[in-house]
């Protein structure tokens, strides 16, 4: 039987101080595992389309970014308010050296699911887990 | 209110804001609640309901709506994990939900509308017609 989901409020992005446009951003909620060859990081990121998904590498920084659409709430007036609203962004530093070139993005439903291939150097070394 | 923002989803985003921090005092929502989260909208016509729900297939999810009435129902399966994955970081909920949510007006039931793009549930509830806006001309002789 599986359990019951609870609603956590969320996250947003602490504003950096020479940011020029006051808009807020959130920081998806992520799974990240890895795997003999490959680091994968899961994000949720509702309203935010295949094409509205940014990824970029810097060194070992890791950024992604989807933007959500904001004519989805043309002529709305809010009237009860549970969550915000607003596009995504998240950095973060990975530890295994990844093969840039092999990234893979998928977008489906809101989530975003990103296959970081090890580079050669780092998959051929052995990888202790423990348990 | 005054605001200070051109762009009207600057000023949405700005007003919600504002309603959560009312509602949750200074500090904002700190606390879990029932999931889904939903906000209101008011459209005029309709009440339009929003949830975030990434990655639940439409199937696995069954809405019904009941004079004023609406329940949200579900479970969120994220997926087995690749064998022998080895997770550093495990932020996503999986499970069911029920969800209950009371509009303050009456409703057309019948003509309720679902749809569900890119992780967000977006019901419409056209407002019953004696709860819609009515524009009263006056008569001037």
């Amino acid at each position: 039987m599986a359990t019951e989901i609870e609603a956590r409020p969320k996250q947003k992005v602490e504003q950096r101080e020479e940011a020029t446009r006051p808009e807020a951003y959130f920081q998806p909620p992520l799974d990240i595992y890895e795997t003999q060859d490959a680091l994968v990081l899961v994000a949720d990121m509702p309203g935010v389309g295949g094409d509205a998904v940014h990824v970029e590498v810097d060194g070992d920084q890791l950024t992604i970014e989807g933007r959500i659409r904001p004519a989805d709430y043309d002529g709305m007036k809010p009237v009860h308010v549970e969550y915000g609203v607003g596009s995504f962004r998240r950095r973060f530093t990975v530890s295994e050296a990844v093969d840039r070139e092999g990234i893979k993005a998928q977008m489906r439903d809101g989530v975003l699911t990103l296959r970081l291939p090890k580079a050669a150097h780092a998959r051929r070394r052995r990888i202790p887990i423990e348990s | 209110m005054v605001s200070v923002y051109r762009d009207p989803f600057l000023a949405l985003q700005h007003e919600l804001e504002r309603m959560l921090t009312g509602a949750f005092g200074s500090a904002g929502p700190t606390t879990t609640g029932v999931y889904p989260a939903v906000d209101v909208f008011d459209a005029g016509e309709e009440f339009v309901v929003k949830a975030e729900l990434p990655g639940v297939k439409p199937a696995d999810v069954e809405i019904d709506v009941h004079e004023d009435t609406l329940t949200l129902r579900g479970e969120r399966k994220l997926g087995e994990p690749e064998n022998e994955a080895a997770y550093h970081r495990r932020e996503r909920q999986e499970g069911r939900f029920r969800r209950v949510v009371r509009i303050p007006a009456r409703l057309a039931a019948d003509e309720a509308r679902a749809e569900y793009r890119d992780g967000v549930l977006t019901v419409r509830l056209p407002k019953a017609k004696e709860a819609r806006p009515r524009r009263v001309d006056i008569s001037v002789n």
